[in-house]
């Protein structure tokens, strides 16, 4: 199967974008593009600006200080980065999973529930429907539908990573941005998200960032491998791992780094 | 980790090389002992079976696990498909020798040694074949297999030419059947071991380069 990028509409377009923490450049003149209704995975070395990247995506970086950012990040062919434009709207339609989950410490009804009733929804059957639709699109209804009431934390690490994707959904968001979000959960609860991906992308954008160079190659349809804080290479998922164009990249998807 | 596997790589390819090389001298020595009606020979070949499979299912069985073990990509991915299809080609190119060899049995008591069309031609040509890819695969360089499809084409019209001459033979000579349906036969098997030969340079084309190509 092959897609070429001009049959995918775009939905987030980096143009040159480069960023500085401080004085350091962590990112140097990256342009890519994050087609809708596909999910597209960042990879490289540690510290090569993946996260970086992916938190330019939805403004996570307003959130550091010392960080400076210049170019231009289109969401719907728009600067998100626009004085005019409200970090927290675009927080909202570019939702972020982490690598750790973290769930708040409260119930699983009012971790999914939270984002809509900040957002104005006060009817409680609206919110439960919400609740719902949003866990079983997350995957997680059946497992919990009987105990909705009881405390997020005594979820298994899978689950609460699966009812953190679930709260992030419930406010409707267009992207779903996750850093890393299986490493720190077993293959079964891995594959389970790798599952969810697959149903998530029917929907909406999905980006991840992974180290697990299998994980990529099963659940992306485009690949960016980043290094040095540079888009060394950016291609369809297949072409990066079946023929990959820069040696660069074929070292580091072969383990002939360093 | 990542090195010893490529230092496993380095050590498969140099096992695949002396397989495919131990299957294309089943076949070039089955055709010298039919040359020579020699038929302690053409046994010698045939007692080669068990070797040929026995270096068949070892190597696929290690090319399965390095897969499982290392869930390699790129240029690895593509080196390892690759040498599981020289090895299974190899494995066939072997056997056709072996069966060139059970022919010469019949063909040993015919007084009309010696007569063997254009047979000796065609199977000098495969053999080329088969050397230029083993080498290709050996040094991953693609300079011997670039006219593998014209070769390919000359060994095709090769074996039809052969076919119509045995065929007038025939008609001619009922007595002649017997051999000529083994020619035809022999021919047949040699046209097939060129195929494999093109289907090596295949893979190895994809091997690497990375893009896939259909010879002829
Ligand atoms: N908040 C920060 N303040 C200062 N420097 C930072 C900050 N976050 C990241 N960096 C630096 O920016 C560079 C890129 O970091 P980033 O976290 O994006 O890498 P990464 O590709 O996600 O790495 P990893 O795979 O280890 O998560 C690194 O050199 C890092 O030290
Ligand atoms: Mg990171």
């Amino acid at each position: 199967m092959v897609i070429h990028m001009t049959e995918c509409k775009e939905i987030i377009q980096v143009d040159h974008v480069n960023l500085w923490y401080g004085d350091s450049l962590a990112l140097r003149d990256v342009t890519i593009g994050m087609p809708d209704r596909q999910v597209t995975a960042l990879i490289g070395p540690s510290g090569c600006g993946k996260s970086t990247l992916i938190r330019c995506l939805n403004r996570m970086n307003d959130l550091v200080d010392t960080c400076r950012i210049q170019g231009t990040v289109n969401f719907h062919s728009k600067n998100i980065y626009a004085s005019d434009v409200d970090p927290v709207d675009i927080r909202r339609k570019i939702g972020m999973v982490f690598q750790r989950p973290n769930p708040f410490p409260k119930s699983i009804y009012e971790n999914v529930s939270y984002g809509p009733r900040v957002h104005g929804i006060k009817e409680r059957k609206q919110l439960d429907a919400i609740v719902e639709k949003s866990l079983k699109r997350a995957a997680l209804w059946d497992e919990v539908k009987d105990r909705l009431h009881d405390s997020a934390m005594g979820l298994s690490g899978g689950q609460q990573q699966r009812l953190c994707i679930a709260r992030t959904l419930a406010v409707e968001p267009e992207v779903i941005l996750m850093d890393e979000p299986c490493s720190a959960l077993d293959p079964i609860a891995t594959a389970k998200i790798e599952n969810l991906i697959e149903e998530l992308k029917t929907e909406y954008c999905v980006v991840i960032v992974t180290h697990n160079m299998q994980q990529a190659s099963r659940v992306s349809d485009y690949t960016g491998f980043m290094y040095m804080g540079e888009l060394a290479e950016f291609g369809t998922t297949r072409q990066i791992f079946e023929a990959p164009r820069e040696t660069l990249t074929e070292n580091y998807i072969t383990g002939r780094f360093g | 980790m990542a090195d010893k596997f490529h230092d496993e790589i380095l050590n498969l390819k140099c096992d695949v090389v002396n397989m495919a090389r131990f299957g294309r001298t089943m076949l070039n020595d089955s055709m010298i002992a039919l040359q020579l009606q020699d038929l302690e020979m053409a046994r010698g070949v045939k007692g080669r079976k068990v070797t040929l499979q026995e270096q068949h299912d070892s190597l696929e069985d290690r090319i399965f696990t390095m897969i499982a073990l290392y869930q390699p990509v790129a240029r690895d991915l593509r080196t390892l498909v690759c040498s599981l299809m020289i090895v299974q080609s190899s494995e066939r190119i072997g056997r056709y020798g072996k069966d060139i060899a059970n022919a010469t049995r019949h063909l040993a008591d015919t007084d009309t040694t010696g007569n063997f069309i254009s047979i000796p031609h065609m199977s000098e040509l495969v053999v080329g074949m088969i050397d230029d890819a083993t080498l290709a695969y050996e040094q991953e360089n693609l300079n011997t297999i670039e006219d593998m499809s014209k070769r390919d084409d000359v060994v095709d019209s090769l074996r039809t030419s052969i076919f119509r001459e045995c065929l007038t033979y025939m008609m001619e000579d009922p007595r002649t059947i017997t051999r000529c349906t083994h020619y035809v036969m022999i021919s047949r098997f040699l046209e097939r071991s060129g195929d494999h030969a093109c289907k090596m340079a295949e893979k190895i084309h994809y091997m690497v380069t990375g893009e896939r190509t259909e010879i002829k």
